[in-house]
């Protein structure tokens, strides 16, 4: 396995960068673009550099998914209640209480 | 619903691993959260549905995302919050809760996955896509540059029509945040799998960014709309 530090970045193949650019995004935590030891191999090979630019964009855009969109139906939470309910119904506990209504969030 | 039964064994589930520090900073606590977690803890059913109410939209986004299917999605919802009553005593607060509880719903998805025959254990010979779905190049292309051009619904919908591998490492790892030795561990594959993975979801986003047409339209995500 190679380390990474080991690579001439200067005098890369196209080769070498494809195979490695996987290793790369994730030691440079995604940042490869900015990063002064790919300066000139990215301006020599304009190709790469907008395909890491696009991969970074990417990657970069992809974190405005992480707040949801969706919601479940209420039949879910009904379910949920329903088998809490059997839940406690088994307990042997008398003073274990029903499940509420769902808190607002 | 699934009726199966619950007792889902998370032993090997890294849910009580502490997280970097930089998924703190993607889930920062949530107002009155610590509370409830503590009261749920004690029996407190009103502040499980509390807890029920402010992280049911990312748990079931997570799963509809994961599943690609709205009746799944709901299921594993389910099974992720009843699995949560009864575990979360073993909640230690050693990383975000809803990271935990995100951890937890990942390994139930995955779990239920492989019940329905889905080998994870080899993603690049079981659901690595065909030919036709893989990507088809990384260089020598002049195209206008992505940047800028892409909304967060572009984003959604190509996403929704990537092969299952690639959508799911790219879920994990581009909106979740797991780290890729996490992800190897839940995927139960190597690291270096899981960054191969996640390198041919981005090239293969790029393509069908670049060529919408090319995208099936998010049935997923209409459907949850209905």
């Amino acid at each position: 396995m190679t380390n990474l530090s080991d690579l001439n970045f200067d005098e890369m193949s196209l080769a070498e960068f494809e195979q490695y650019l996987p290793d790369f995004f994730a030691t440079y935590n995604g940042r490869i673009s900015d990063n002064p030891q790919f300066a000139t191999f990215l301006q020599a090979n304009p190709d790469c550099a907008a395909l890491v630019r696009d991969l970074e964009y990417i990657a970069e855009t992809a974190k405005s998914l992480f707040e949801p969109t969706e919601e479940p139906s209420d039949a879910v939470w009904s379910n949920i209640q329903s088998k809490l309910n059997s839940v406690t119904s088994d307990s042997d506990d008398p003073t274990e209480t029903e499940p509420p209504p769902l808190a607002e969030a | 619903m699934t009726s199966e039964s619950t007792t889902i064994d998370l032993q090997n589930s890294p849910v009580s691993q502490p997280k970097p520090a930089g998924l703190f900073k993607r889930n920062p606590p949530i107002a009155g959260e610590a509370e409830a977690i503590e009261s749920a803890k004690a029996g407190d059913a009103e502040a499980f549905s509390k807890l029920y109410a402010l992280h049911k939209r990312r748990v079931y986004t997570l799963c509809l995302r994961m599943l690609g299917n709205v009746s799944e999605a709901e299921d594993m919802t389910q099974e992720a919050f009843l699995h949560l009553f009864r575990k979360i005593n073993s909640f230690r607060g050693e990383s975000a809760f809803s990271t935990w509880l995100h951890r937890l719903t990942v390994n139930l998805v995955l779990m239920h996955l492989r019940k329905k025959g889905l080998n994870l254990v080899s993603l690049e010979e079981t659901i690595n896509p065909s030919e036709d779905d893989a990507p088809k190049r990384d260089f020598g292309s002049r195209d206008p540059q992505l940047a800028g051009s892409v909304d967060r619904v572009t984003l959604e919908r190509a996403v929704a029509s990537l092969p299952p591998g690639y959508r799911m490492v790219f879920v994990l790892h581009d909106v979740e945040g797991f780290e890729h030795n996490e992800i190897a561990t839940m995927l139960e594959c190597s690291t270096g799998n899981s960054k191969s993975q996640l390198h041919k979801a981005r090239l293969k986003l790029r393509e069908l960014l670049r060529n919408p047409e090319s995208s099936t339209p998010p049935a997923v995500f209409k459907e949850a709309a209905k």
